[in-house]
């Protein structure tokens, strides 16, 4: 009985009450179980359910009908709008993902270098990061607008007018473009993560480098880069995620079209599920399960390449 | 009024092999201020978290007053704590700070705010109630952390390497700071550090520990001239004490104890004790002031031939670094500043055999 | 020690600097300069100073479009979700950071997971869930998911703060006599208040610019929030350029305000999960 009660204690945590860091219990109860019950209510289930509704048919009037792995056949091997939508999202991703983290350094370096009025500098660079989508949207659709927008007046102004074009409604300019208004609103977020970074680099090793007869461009691609990899590669899967799921500045600006050319798997999930009228959440919800996994791959195929294998010490 | 019984305390960690506090036992007499003195990790922190309840006992048991409080939980047990990082509430005025135990405990404001600005005047803090601790100094912050403690005015006062964290000559003054208010205040306390000075000048009693057990129990200055074993006798005193190979020899009838070769006469109590025991092999210790370049006049002076390795003069007093002609074993002296040795040179240097500890080399422990 | 270029080299620098900043910030200068005209103005020369000034549209814009309706949706909305995650969150990374149990490191496995969840993997089995509980098309349902979805990174935040806290204060707070929720409201708040602050302001950006799940889950038009609304009006408004931008300006201005007051606040929070 003592053994059982013991055992009892614990496991529960219940240790007498003269442990500094034991809880019983009811007080462990008392502070996750409100976390908990949201989370599994309203995250934990979504996803199993949207796992369980990817091997479904679901239909109107709650007909919920077994296919099994019959609607991955489908998109795999019969659905060339998914195919259209992963060519664009990979490029999308690609270069979205390289351009803003290594202009982020970029500028980074830019103020580290000790740029004019570096400090209010860096409060306008980051402003695009906490504008909304929809700002960002709209914003960058007048930007782009054939008629009176900024990208064409500015090309007339400098004599390259015969390269004025409709950016957003030309199938090959569309995708470029919409990239372009993304990565303008995230290239801020990089600059300032790599900015910290870059203040809590050991000054001595700078200092080193210098003594070392390193230039300015020998001590970035020697020195500052090679011990900022940690961040780097933090950034890279960061904003990798990030553009594998692009959605909202892309339903903003384009909604996917014309002609598919801006079509993302997530804008392609959202057309499917709640805009086409099949009323079918089975299959929209195979793809999100897919590019799910698909997405957990990159990223630890990522962190394994990438990430080095011990930390350096300074 | 408190006396602090511990029995058999140990403590042993879920995963850990070895217990990190083994059946340590000591009483702590009213009004007594006793310090635990050890290395760090020697479980004495362990040891007082326990005395405190914020650690649960694996076996043994802590009193108070002879009543067992081993589940009686930490705000029960009438005890204050000062710690090592002073866990100051950083969002509250010292003001607050000083209030915050009293409040719990349902006195009423009038009597905590007489309580609060007594201690702040005892402490010299008055003018300081409203800063927060980040606006304060090292050693103000220190004298918030007692203040807290006084304020209680518990059974008991626990003090967890209080000192540690200011610098060398604030550590001096706050010492004696501390145990003025403390013989002032005269409540039972037991005080952690690994400090062996603060242990020396601040302790009623020192309870030294090494690897979780108690080595040894006394007043300062006995444990100091009686080290229990080798590890006492290095631990206590700086520089700490040399140790020498050293053999027991019958010599016309008299035991006496050869260091490199040279017999060392041993004092007459010494030799009555160690008669059956002669040629044995023994560890000779000899503290660095105990060596001198010329011996006191009166005492029976043996002289050592030995080789200068180096010269530390210190000011007051010069320390040499030195190694014995006939063994090669290295010591340290510690003698008068107006020296003319220079490292290199061979000398013989003094020392009174009735200033030699004898060791045990398979126990360590002290003999005689 | 921070490399210090040749005089001759900074002039490219500054250069630079100015082309960025020209480039990060006139759009907005622009937007500015817009929703002080009407569309004639605009559409006669697009880069034309604002004269006169038409402060009227703002009224206008606030009074005939539903602008305040969704403007104090978005408030209602944001203000108890992150009240609700911040609170939430913090006694969870309290618990996570305090106490020694057995399943902690499952449990905060099993939250800090969420910090890998896409929102799309969520939304249509949200949009069933929802329709299932009769919270689909209302503002309650929202907040719930918004809290749901924004724990992950509170705690994650948050833990890493409160494990900093040295357990020296809770022993004493203990010492003192306070119970394990006082010590949570008494010491781990108050002191934990920088971080705290910087989950508030993080999620306050981003659910104040929220669009995904606020597309899906609302449909009345008395429901949208901000950014719905900014779209709905942006389609109904199609041509009137003018009118468009000053609606972008209400969007925009409060943001621009605190920012200009909390810079270093909001890039902190912002950042706060990026920065080892």
């Amino acid at each position: 009985m003592s053994g059982l009660s013991r055992r009892l204690r614990g496991i529960l945590g219940n240790a007498a009450a003269t442990d500094a860091r034991a809880a019983s219990l009811g007080l462990l109860l008392m502070f996750l179980a409100p976390a908990l019950l949201f989370y599994a209510g309203f995250a934990v289930y979504p996803v199993l359910r949207t796992f369980y509704n990817s091997f479904h048919a679901i239909r109107p009037q709650g007909v919920v009908e077994f296919v099994g792995i019959g609607n991955f056949r489908s998109i795999l091997f019969a659905d060339p709008t998914f195919w259209k939508a992963v060519g664009n999202t990979a490029l999308f991703t690609v270069i979205a993902t390289l351009v803003d983290v290594f202009g982020g350094l970029l500028l980074a370096l830019c103020l580290f270098a000790r740029a004019p009025s570096a400090g209010l500098l860096r409060v306008i660079w980051f402003t695009p990061v906490l504008m909304s989508y929809v700002v960002v949207g709209v914003i960058w659709v007048w930007i782009y607008d054939y008629d009176w927008g900024l990208a064409n007046a500015i090309l007339h102004w400098i004599g390259l007018g015969a390269y004025e074009q409709s950016w957003l409604g030309h199938p090959s300019t569309a995708l470029w473009s919409v990239m372009g208004a993304h990565i303008w609103k995230w290239l801020g977020f990089n600059m300032i993560v790599f900015l910290a970074a870059l203040y809590a680099l050991p000054g001595e090793v700078l200092g080193a480098a210098e003594l070392d007869n390193c230039g300015w461009v020998a001590k970035l691609f020697y020195i500052i880069i090679p011990m900022l990899r940690a961040t780097i590669v933090n950034l890279l899967v960061l904003s990798f995620i990030g553009k594998m799921m692009v959605f909202d500045l892309v339903w903003i600006m384009t909604g996917g079209g014309p002609l598919w050319s801006t079509e993302t798997v997530s804008t392609y999930v959202y057309k499917r599920a709640f805009d086409w009228n099949t009323f079918d959440l089975g299959y929209p919800s195979a793809i999100a399960v897919l590019w799910f996994v698909i997405i957990l791959a990159f990223i630890a195929i990522m962190t394994r390449l990438l990430r080095q294998r011990d930390r350096l010490e300074f | 009024m408190a006396v602090i019984t511990v029995e058999r305390l140990s403590k042993r960690y879920e995963g850990g092999s070895a217990p990190a506090v083994k059946e340590v036992s000591f009483t702590v007499a009213d009004r007594e201020f006793m310090v635990l003195l050890g290395p760090s990790g020697c479980g004495k922190s362990t040891v007082l978290r326990m005395i405190a309840g914020l650690e649960p006992i694996t076996a043994g048991t802590v009193s108070i007053d002879g009543r067992v409080v081993n589940d009686v939980p930490a705000k029960a047990r009438d005890i204050a704590m000062v710690f090592q990082s002073y866990a100051l509430y950083p969002h509250m005025s010292v003001h607050d700070n000083l209030a915050f135990g009293l409040r719990r405990r349902g006195v009423d404001k009038a009597e905590i705010d007489r309580r609060v600005r007594a201690a702040a005047a005892k402490l010299g803090l008055s003018e300081f109630l409203q800063r927060k601790p980040h606006a304060l100094s090292g050693g103000q912050r220190q004298r918030v952390a007692l203040g807290r403690a006084i304020v209680r005015d518990p059974k008991v006062f626990l003090f967890d390497e209080p000192l540690s964290n200011l610098d060398a000559a604030l550590r001096v003054s706050t010492r004696n700071e501390l145990i003025k208010q403390q013989r002032e205040i005269g409540t039972t306390s037991i005080y952690v550090t690994h400090d062996q000075v603060e242990a020396m000048t601040m302790g009623d009693r020192i309870c030294i520990m090494n690897l979780g057990e108690v080595v040894q129990i006394g007043r300062p200055l006995e444990v100091y001239r009686n080290p229990a074993n080798t590890f006492v006798a290095r631990f206590l005193g700086n520089p700490p004490m040399n140790l020498l190979k050293a053999r027991l020899e019958a010599r016309d009838g008299r035991t006496v104890a050869t260091v490199a070769g040279v017999a060392v006469e041993l004092p007459a109590r010494m030799t009555a004790a160690l008669a059956s025991q002669s040629d044995r092999a023994v560890i000779a210790g000899l503290r660095p002031e105990d060596i001198y370049e010329v011996p006191p006049s009166g005492t029976s002076a043996t002289r050592l031939p030995v080789r200068v390795v180096a010269v530390e003069p210190l000011g007051a007093e010069t320390l040499l670094a030195l190694t014995l002609e006939g063994s090669g074993e290295e010591l340290v002296a510690r003698i008068g500043r107006d020296t003319a040795l220079r490292s290199g040179d061979r000398a013989e240097v003094a020392l009174d055999g009735a200033q030699v500890h004898l060791f045990d080399p398979a126990t360590t422990r002290a003999i005689v | 020690m921070q490399p210090r270029l040749a005089p001759l080299r900074r002039v490219p620098l500054a250069a630079f600097a100015l082309f960025y900043t020209i480039v990060s910030g006139g759009p907005f200068l622009w937007v500015a300069v817009m929703s002080l005209r009407t569309t004639a103005e605009i559409f006669k020369n697009p880069y034309g100073p604002p004269s006169p000034a038409h402060w009227e549209k703002f009224t206008d814009a606030w009074d005939k479009s539903n602008y305040h309706t969704y403007f104090w949706n978005s408030v209602v909305v944001v203000t108890i979700a992150v009240v609700l995650v911040t609170v939430i969150g913090a006694m969870a990374a309290h618990c996570l950071a305090r106490y020694r149990f057995r399943g902690s490191r499952l449990v905060r496995f099993l939250i800090l997971s969420g910090l890998v969840l896409p929102p799309q993997l969520l939304i249509l089995a949200l949009f069933q869930i929802l329709l299932d509980i009769h919270l689909y098309n209302t503002l309650t349902g929202l907040i719930v998911v918004y809290v749901a979805t924004h724990i992950a990174m509170t705690v994650y935040i948050l833990e890493g703060f409160f494990a900093q806290i040295p357990q020296d204060l809770f022993d004493a707070a203990k010492m003192d006599g306070y119970s394990d929720l006082e010590i949570f409201w008494r010491i781990t708040m108050p002191v934990g208040a920088p971080a705290i602050f910087t989950t508030v302001t993080l999620n306050f950006i981003i659910l104040w610019n929220e669009f995904l799940f606020a597309v899906v889950l609302l449909t009345d038009d008395d429901k949208r929030t901000l950014p719905l609304g900014i779209m709905h009006f942006m389609g109904s408004h199609q041509l009137d350029v003018g009118m468009v931008a000053t609606g972008l300006m209400i969007a925009i201005v409060p943001v621009l305000l605190i920012y200009g007051f909390f810079s270093e606040t909001m890039i902190k929070g912002m950042t706060a999960g990026a920065v080892r």
